[in-house]
Order: structure tokens, then sequence, then C-alpha cells
């Protein structure tokens, strides 16, 4: 890479050392890197894996578990934690699905009461951990349980809405293709360079060191090559699908969120210093519910998502009782995506990754025909190792 | 002699039956480093957070501009233009130095772009506060839980001044840093004053610290003034002397 226009201003600021670099801003590299690694994998061990129909499969695997942690991850900046997620998840889409048919409500609007009715339940208990003082992940516990009794009550003498035909299966079941697809990829391309453009060109007229090649070309050229790429594979199946679609679509915004604004950057001070953020005028309380009420909408929303693909939703929606494999493979995507369970590190782009690791080890591993036991213990380890990784990161990166 | 921008009138503030402060008086002035010395107890912290609002003292004057103010509440104080950096600095060590300094006062572009936070901006005024300070040595991209002691010291000082108040106070600025590290906050100490700030310090380090980079050395002792010197005109033993009281302090200060 080398450093176009304006040579960079001679100051006496200490170059940073890759850990220290891959402690933020290349936080999600080991991951990816990872990712990599285990598609290579599966390749040489199955020769279906690789097809674009499995890839399309896995990619859709992935969007329920990666749309969950992505909420979960402003969640995990703040140094909280949501154990009812998943429960979220599952009892606003069975009040989706009763809006719809008991109700005849119009399918729009029950999805948008569906995920309201989520960001609700966060906010809740999150004024409850904020108004008392209890540490959140009991308060989330108590509400995941509370929340599968509400399930059970919503759900009709069948326990089961069948959503066949209802309208709510076109949510999953839509694919956009050809040039309404490369429009997409297109627009998201473009705001994306914007974006990264806009923030050179201001550190280049406030007379800041500012290099095109690493700070524009590079990020936009990864980017689009990503989303190309997933394009002109799934273009020869039936076209992106729509949950693949509304799940990049939502990581491009909370990245946004996280990175840009106030908001995202009040999250990680907080997660890092509660006092210190509280006496620089940071409303403390209000972020964190804010966080939570986010985390409850994408919960929501990644639970009407799942109804939608399996065609309805039953007492086992948001992973059954407690939450089940739902809640814990959402809890560590985020993680093995490199976001911290103790608050202020980590990026949202983290649970993309983390999510197509659990869904690439599961989907690897059932084309090998392993049995459904070693992929736990397999997603297990790796979550282990994930953690490990970025502690061993996190270490390195600090002075002395 | 200047007039003096903050002065305290007979202090007293208890609590329950401890007299923590008893008609304590304290000038002052813009362009001159105050040191604020005493044994442990004797309310240097109280009167630092009468000072700065926390505490409202139970009788007594507080002048600021020679206008005598209520000081209820530390936001007050802050806007009136009276910065205090306490002891733990309040720096979020995952952020680096331009967003711990405008932390919670973030400079934000248009409605558009749902008030995306200015960062280059914010870097160009850091990076000319930090220079007028002395302090380009500081790394403006590094996380400031990677720097040194000193760093991290100076960067709370410097985020203090950059909504330029007229009065800064500094509890305890040097108390957990290196010799070296504590020269550079003594560096900074005197650069703040240069520019025409009332600076206040507490410290402890008399000898290294307070002699070298104050003017004035305010001595309480047991809640009340017990002495006042120019820096210039005494040794470490007189004030410790004056800390501890009587003639037992001059076996100590040995």
């Amino acid at each position: 890479m080398t450093d176009a226009s304006i040579p960079p201003t001679p100051t006496a600021t200490p170059t940073r050392s890759l850990t220290e670099r891959l402690g933020n801003e290349l936080s999600f590299v080991p991951v990816a890197v990872g990712l990599i690694a285990l598609f290579l994998f599966f390749a040489t061990q199955s020769d279906v894996f690789l097809t674009s129909r499995n890839l399309s499969n896995l990619l859709v695997q992935s969007t329920v578990t990666g749309i969950i942690a992505l909420g979960l991850v402003f969640v995990l900046l703040t140094g909280e934690i949501d154990l009812s997620v998943a429960a979220t998840s599952g009892v606003a889409s069975v009040f989706m699905a009763k809006l719809v048919m008991d109700f005849g409500l119009p399918v729009p609007l029950a999805i948008l009461a569906g995920v309201a009715l989520g960001g609700l339940v966060g906010a809740a208990s999150a004024r409850w951990v904020t108004l008392i003082g209890v540490p959140s992940f009991v308060v989330t516990l108590g509400v995941g349980l509370v929340l599968n009794g509400i399930q059970l009550l919503l759900l009709p003498r069948t326990g089961r809405y069948n959503l066949m035909n209802s309208g709510v299966d076109q949510l999953a079941a839509t694919h956009v293709t050809g040039p309404m697809a490369w429009g997409l990829v297109l627009c998201a391309i473009v705001l994306f360079a914007l974006v990264m453009g806009s923030t050179w060109r201001s550190r280049q007229r406030a007379g800041l060191s500012a290099s095109f090649n690493a700070g524009v070309l590079l990020p936009v050229v990864i980017v689009a090559l990503f989303l190309v790429g997933v394009l002109v594979f799934l273009e020869n199946q039936r076209g992106l699908p729509m949950p693949v679609i509304l799940f990049l679509a939502l990581l491009g915004v909370m990245s946004y969120i996280a990175s840009e604004t106030r908001f995202g950057t009040y999250l990680y001070a907080i997660g890092n210093n509660a006092e210190a953020a509280r006496r620089a005028g940071i409303k403390v309380d209000r972020i964190k519910i804010t966080a939570f009420a986010i985390a409850g909408c994408m919960a929501a929303f990644g639970g009407i998502l799942s109804a939608s693909r399996s065609l309805g939703v039953s007492v086992s929606s948001g992973g059954g009782v407690g939450g089940g494999a739902l809640l814990l493979e959402s809890i560590a995507a985020a993680v093995i995506g490199g976001v911290s369970l103790f608050g202020g590190r980590g990026m949202v782009v983290g649970a993309l990754f983390g999510a197509l690791i659990i869904a690439t080890v599961s989907n690897g591993l059932n084309l090998m025909g392993v049995a459904n036991e070693a992929r736990l213990i397999v997603t297990g380890l790796l979550l282990v190792v994930a953690v490990s990784i970025d502690r061993g990161i996190e270490r390195l990166a600090r002075p002395g | 002699m200047t007039q003096p921008i903050l002065s305290l009138r007979g202090i007293t503030k208890h609590f329950g039956g401890v007299k923590a402060l008893t008609d304590v008086s304290l000038d002052l002035e813009p362009g001159k480093v105050v040191a604020l010395v005493g044994d442990n107890g004797a309310g240097k912290s109280t009167l630092v957070k009468v000072m700065s609002g926390v505490h409202r003292p139970d009788s007594g004057t507080y002048l600021f501009e020679g206008r005598e103010v209520a000081a209820s509440n530390p936001a007050e104080v802050a806007d009136m233009g009276v910065q205090t950096v306490y002891q733990d600095l309040a720096l979020c060590d995952n952020l680096d130095a331009v967003q711990n300094l405008f932390l919670g006062r973030e400079l934000t572009g248009p409605w558009y772009t749902g008030y995306r936070v200015s960062r280059a901006a914010a870097e160009k005024r850091a990076k000319e506060v930090l220079k007028r300070l002395r302090l380009d040595s500081i790394s403006l991209t590094r996380n400031v839980g990677a720097m040194s002691g000193g760093q991290r010291q100076n960067i709370a000082i410097a985020r203090s001044i950059l909504w330029e108040p007229k009065v800064v106070l500094l509890d305890e600025p040097t108390a957990a840093l290196s010799h070296s590290a504590a020269e550079q906050v003594g560096d900074l100490v005197r650069e703040l004053a240069s520019h025409g700030l009332a600076v206040l310090v507490i410290s402890h380090d008399i000898h290294h610290f307070v002699l070298d980079n104050t003017d004035r050395i305010e001595v309480l002792r047991l809640g009340r003034n017990a002495a006042s010197f120019n820096s210039k005109d005494v040794t470490g033993e007189q004030v410790v002397n004056a800390m501890v009281g009587g003639n037992e302090a001059v076996n100590m200060a040995g």
C-alpha cells in the first residue's frame, strides 16, 4: 500500500503494533481467517460443500442466529447480557402469527407489531436492570422464562400456527434475481464507498494524514468482492434469498451505528468505564435501555424470519424452553466474532463471521455424515478457542 | 498582585461530628499554580470538592470573578469555568485520545448522516490543543489503555482544558506516577499557568513536584489554614513542618 495524495504530517506518533490493531479495528481478522480455513477444510472433505446450492443453504442457515447476534452485540458492548433474546424471538413470532391467523391483520403490520413487542420487552428488562441495579443476566434469565410461558399461552390448543400460504412465508421464500439483484449489490457498494470516501475527504480537508488506498480503496474492494462473490455464486441457484439480503442490510446499518454515531461511541465507553461515561455527561441508563430495545427488536425479527422459513410457529419456536441451542448459538456467534463478554470490545461485523462459522461447522459436519453430538462438541470447542485467541490478543496489546 | 479569579472565604464544612473544614480561605490567581498540601485527613479533598461543587459548604463565601456564586452542583461549576481532574482520571481505556477528549461532547454532522461523529474535526482540534500544551508526542489514535501513566494523566488534564476553563483543579496528579512521568505532568501544569489559567494542585510530593512546579504553597492542617509559603523561598522541611505542626516534623522530614 502506498500513500496517495498528501504525505502524512510529521508527528512523533509512534506506529501502532499489529497486536494493538488486532485488538481494535482489525479484531475480525482472526475469525475471518478461521472461517476461510474451515471452508478449505470442508471443501476437501465433501464435494458438495462448495456448490452454490449448499452455500446458499449455509448463508440462509446463518441468518436467524446472525440477526439475533447482531442485536446482542450492542448489549454485550455495554458490558451487559440479554439471556432472553431467544425467548423474545419465540414469543414475538408467535404473537405475529396470532395477529395474522386469529385477527387477520395484514402481514407487514403483524411483523411490525412483533418487532415492536421485542423492543418493548428489551426496554422493560433494561429499565428494571438500571432501576434496581440487579445484574442483567439474572433479570433476563427470569424474563426469558416468563416469555416462554406467555408463548405457550398465546399458542392455540394444537400448539402450532401453520403459516403456509399465510403471506408470512413469502418473507423467507422470496429470491431477488437479475438486474434487481445487481442493483442492490451496486447500491450497497456505493453506499459503503460514500461512507469511507467522506471520512477520507474530511480528514484530507482537515490536513490530517489520510491514505486513499488503505482507507477507501482496500475496504471498498474487499466489500465489493464479497458482495459480488455472494451474488455470482447464488445467481445460478435461485438468486439472492431475502433473509440474506435483510441480514446484510441490518449488518450495514448496525455497523454504521456502532462505529460512526455518538450512540455507538457511548456503547463502547460505557462497556469500558461506566463511571467515566457518566461523569462525561452520558446518560448511561438511557443508552443501555436503547441497546436492550434494539437487541429485542432484532431478536423478534430473527424469530419472525425463522417462523417464515419453517412455515409455522410452535412450542419450539425461539429454541424452546430456556432458549436452547438458539440462545447459546446466538451468544456464541457474537463471542466467536470477537465481541467481549466483559464489554467495550468487538465489532458488529463479528456477528456475521461468528454466525457463518457456526453455520459452516454444522453444515460441513452434516455433509461429512458426522452425527449431531460431534457438531455440538466442535462448536463448543471453537467457542473456547475463539475466546482464548481474543484474550491472548488483548494481553499482547497492553502496555509493558 | 493580580486579582484572584476564585476566592474562598471562611469555608466551614462538617460531616456530622467531623470538622472537615473550619474557616478556610484560599485564593487562586490567573497564571499562578497553587499547591494544596496537608497530611492525610487535613481536608484537601473536601476543599477541592467544595470548589468543584460536589459539596456545599455549611458556611463561607465562594467568589468567582469577584461575584458570589452558589456553586451547588458540579455541572454548573464546570460550565462556569472551573474544571476538576480527579485522581482516577475517568478515561475509557478502549477509546483513543481523541475520543476521550471529546467524550460526551462529540462534534456531529447533519441529520442525514444520523448525526455522524465528525472524527476529522475533533482530531484536528485535539491536535491543536495538544500542540499548544506541548503534548505532541501523545498519539491521537492509540487506545489510552496502551499508554503510560504520565500520558494518561496529561490526556485527562488536556480534556479538562479543551473547553477553555479559567480554573483547573488537579487532585493528586502525580500520586501513581514515576519520577519522570511526574516531571511531564509538572511541565504541563506550568504550561497551563503560562496560558493564563489558575491552577490548583493537590500533591504529597513536596520535594520533587511542589517546590519545582508551583508558585505558592497553601498548607492545611486539621481542616484549617496552617501556613502559606512562596514556593521560591521555602524549604521542603519548612513545608512538612507546617503540615504536621510542631518540632516533631523536622525529624520526620529528615
